[in-house]
């Protein structure tokens, strides 16, 4: 940072002290020290999340890639089969309904998540009692691992609620909403929220407390009500903690997976497959080859999301 | 000093460890002249047993150390991957073990003893799973015969005899629900328990599966409405009858129950009957243990000739190609074939012996399965010889939980088609 500014710095001093060629001196002087003041120790710094990196997630990413023209199922021989893998995705519903389903779930959580820890965020930065305590609490679902939440939730949906809507006598109740093949994504997404919420709201906590009191007090002294405050000072001062909320979230929830093996293991039937679920079947359903060419297409999307995301997000101060 | 200091620390704490080094060593080696060779093993039930059993034969020899790897069939994937597999392994034989024997990763035991005592007419269970060229890549060790557990003290109570045919099926039903009583006991929430019980037993009571699969293969991409044979027109029926039982007959309760509850309920007296393979015994024994449990094949059509029973290989040996122990394993592969041991291991896990000679002294409970066994009248359940990648088990948690069951079907027979297409 300072290497930018610095020239101009002095280039705006430069005047004061002298004239300008004595500025442009100065700025040649010091950009070549500051390229010598790189020293390769730095480089070397790089080194271990490199070869990691390299090691862990391009090489093996590169080898999916190449196994998905091939009819590998993971061990023995294997043969080219040029793009058969990616014609036959294209004409496979499962596949087709994984995205589907994918895609839905997580524009429903992220809007839940995103509305809920926006008002939980509000109020928790309002003069409230117990406001510390209030907000560990709610932070807690955050240090949980998601498959224990989602075993935790599993037997409330499938025991302890059916057994409460047997003794009040409320039918809808009665059955699990995990075995209804139309509703089971909404206890998907409950879960979902329920995880994610907490580290939404803490973004939102920042982005709040860095708004400054006095807008506050110019808005009360124009007669703005609560509301209007909410809605035309604060949301608009937060709009890059939104986006943040947004991109995480939505890049969490395609990854979808450890909440719904644990809540309904893509059921009933196969109505809440996400498309990782897919992706992992092929490890064990020797179907390797195949869900490495899907691997390969939703990498694609994702890198499309990825740049979509870059360029809407490149505007903002808050990032 | 103080570099001194840390220096000397150094060096001392080189020492230690090279000296913890060196024990772990000479800890690991034992006696350098024994070949170690690793077996896998990973059902969970038999564990115990296999302990022991490995730990009599590595003191009955002095040439060969065997030791117990317990890692389930993902960590053997990966280990034929890394070309370090297991020396010998007895595991459940399916899809997943198939695809070892498909690619020709599995040594041929044609020429051992064991292989020529392995009974003949199990071969087919085990080539339906595919083969490569002439080899014998895997042998049974211990075959699982499943079909309707039923509680005989409700059925002696209400004055029932184990039906044979459907009529009687569904008139012992009616007669157990007129009596207050829940006829089948169904766990819904858990897939596998459709596909394995309710699934497998109606469509394997009913349709010669080796015969389909056979000819579902031959059909390969053409599967569909107009091909020979197909999901949509073979299964209709035994899924409808299916269906009439599980909408009919079952708990309330049945779609957020799972298994673990089942085995409770059941040992509970909570319904007379119950879709489950053997392993669910030893479950119902822990809260019932005296309960007076038998078997029946589920009657599926009105000839009691029909009758059958469904199997699979829970076991089976093998011995990967790239092992460097061959040898030593295939001892080690005799001696689990000695009459005595392969006998007590069944006995111990209510399965049945492949070998010709075994002398079968039957668990009262899976009597009722003996006689079909000894006939070989089994068929291998259509959920387990449909390729994993096709989600047979969700589908059948569709069909009971009221999807369309012929556009199921037809999904069922479009997945196939598409596989077929790709390999």
């Amino acid at each position: 940072m300072s290497i930018i500014t610095s020239p101009t710095t002095s280039g705006q001093g430069g005047p004061k002290h002298g004239g300008p060629k004595q500025a442009t001196r100065k700025q040649g002087r010091q950009r070549q020290g500051s390229r010598r003041r790189v020293e390769p120790i730095f480089y070397l710094f790089l080194v271990p999340s490199l070869v990691l990196f390299t090691l862990a997630i391009t090489i093996p990413g590169i080898v999916g890639i190449f196994f998905s023209f091939t009819d590998s199922i993971g061990i023995g021989d294997w043969e080219f089969v040029g793009l058969t893998n990616y014609i036959a995705i294209f004409t496979d519903p499962a596949i087709l309904q994984s995205y589907l389903f994918t895609f839905g779930f997580s524009i429903v959580t992220v809007i839940a998540v995103n509305v809920v820890a926006f008002l939980l965020a509000v109020g928790l930065t309002s003069r409230i009692r117990m406001k510390s305590a209030l907000r560990t609490i709610f932070v807690i679902p955050m240090v949980v691992s998601g498959i224990i939440i989602a075993y935790v939730f599993n037997f409330l949906f499938s025991n302890s609620l059916p057994s409460l809507g047997a003794a009040a006598g409320i039918p809808w109740l009665e059955s699990s909403l995990l075995a209804n093949p139309d509703f089971a994504w909404v206890a998907i997404v409950l879960v979902t929220a329920w995880q994610a919420v907490p580290g939404a709201l803490l973004i939102y906590i920042a982005g709040l407390v860095a708004v400054p009191g006095d807008v506050y007090e110019a808005a009360e002294i124009d007669g703005a009500s609560k509301f209007q405050q909410l809605l035309k000072i604060t949301l608009p001062l937060v709009s890059g903690y939104v986006v943040i909320n947004i991109i995480l979230g939505f890049k969490g929830f395609l990854n979808a997976y450890d909440i719904i093996v644990g809540l309904t293991n893509g059921g009933p039937g196969t109505s809440t497959r996400s498309i990782a679920m897919t992706v992992i079947s092929g490890f064990n359903g020797g179907d390797y080859a195949y869900q490495m060419a899907n691997a390969t297409i939703f990498f694609v999307v994702a890198i499309v999301i990825s740049l979509v995301q870059l360029s809407l997000t490149r505007g903002r101060n808050a990032l | 000093m103080s570099v001194k200091l840390t220096r000397r620390k150094r060096f001392a704490a080189m020492g230690l460890g090279l000296a913890l080094l060196a024990g772990l060593l000479s800890g690991c080696a034992g006696e350098p002249d024994k070949e170690t060779i690793r077996f896998t093993f990973s059902k969970r039930e038999a564990i115990g047993f296999m302990t022991k059993l490995v730990a009599e034969y590595n003191a009955s020899q002095n040439d060969t150390e065997v030791v117990l790897d317990t890692s389930g069939v993902d960590v053997v994937s990966a280990s034929f991957v890394r070309g370090n597999p297991p020396d010998i392994a007895l595991a459940n034989y399916n899809m997943e073990t198939s695809r070892f024997v498909q690619r020709g990763v599995l040594s041929d035991l044609s020429g051992t003893d064991a292989a020529s005592r392995i009974r003949e007419d199990l071969q087919p269970l085990m080539d339906q799973y595919g083969s490569y060229q002439d080899r014998t890549s895997a042998l049974p060790y211990s075959v699982m015969a499943s079909s309707v557990i039923y509680n005989k003290e409700i059925f002696a109570a209400n004055n029932i005899k184990v039906p044979t045919t459907w009529t009687e099926l569904i008139a012992a039903c009616d007669q157990l629900k007129a009596a207050g009583v829940t006829p089948f006991y169904a766990t819904w929430k858990d897939d596998w328990t459709i596909a394995q019980g309710w699934f497998d037993y109606s469509v394997g009571g009913q349709v010669d599966t080796l015969d389909f699969f056979d000819k579902l293969a031959v059909e390969g991409t053409e599967v569909g409405p107009e091909s020979s044979v197909s999901f949509q027109k073979d299964f209709e029926q035994p899924v409808a009858k299916m269906l009439k039982l599980a909408t009919s007959y079952v708990n309330k309760d049945a779609a957020s129950r799972a298994y673990g509850d089942g085995n409770l309920a059941f040992s509970q007296g909570k319904a007379a009957m119950y879709l489950q393979g053997p392993w669910a015994f030893s479950e119902i024994a822990k809260t019932a243990p005296d309960l007076k449990l038998g078997t029946f094949p589920l009657p599926m059509t009105e000839d009691p000739q029909d009758l059958r029973v469904r199997v699979n290989v829970d076991l089976a040996a093998w011995i990967p190609e790239a092992s460097k122990h061959k040898e030593a394993a295939r001892d080690f592969l005799e001696y689990l074939y000695r009459p005595e041991v392969i006998e007590a291991y069944n006995k111990s896990q209510l399965g049945f012996t492949p070998t010709k000679d075994s002398a079968v002294v039957p668990d009262p409970r899976i009597e009722g399965m003996v006689q079909y066994y000894d006939k070989s009248q089994v068929y291998q359940g259509p959920s387990v010889l449909v390729p994993r990648t096709i989600p047979i088990m969700n589908y059948t948690q569709a069909l009971v939980f009221g999807a369309n069951p012929s556009s199921t079907l037809s999904t069922l027979d479009a997945d196939w088609a598409r596989l077929a297409f790709r390999q």
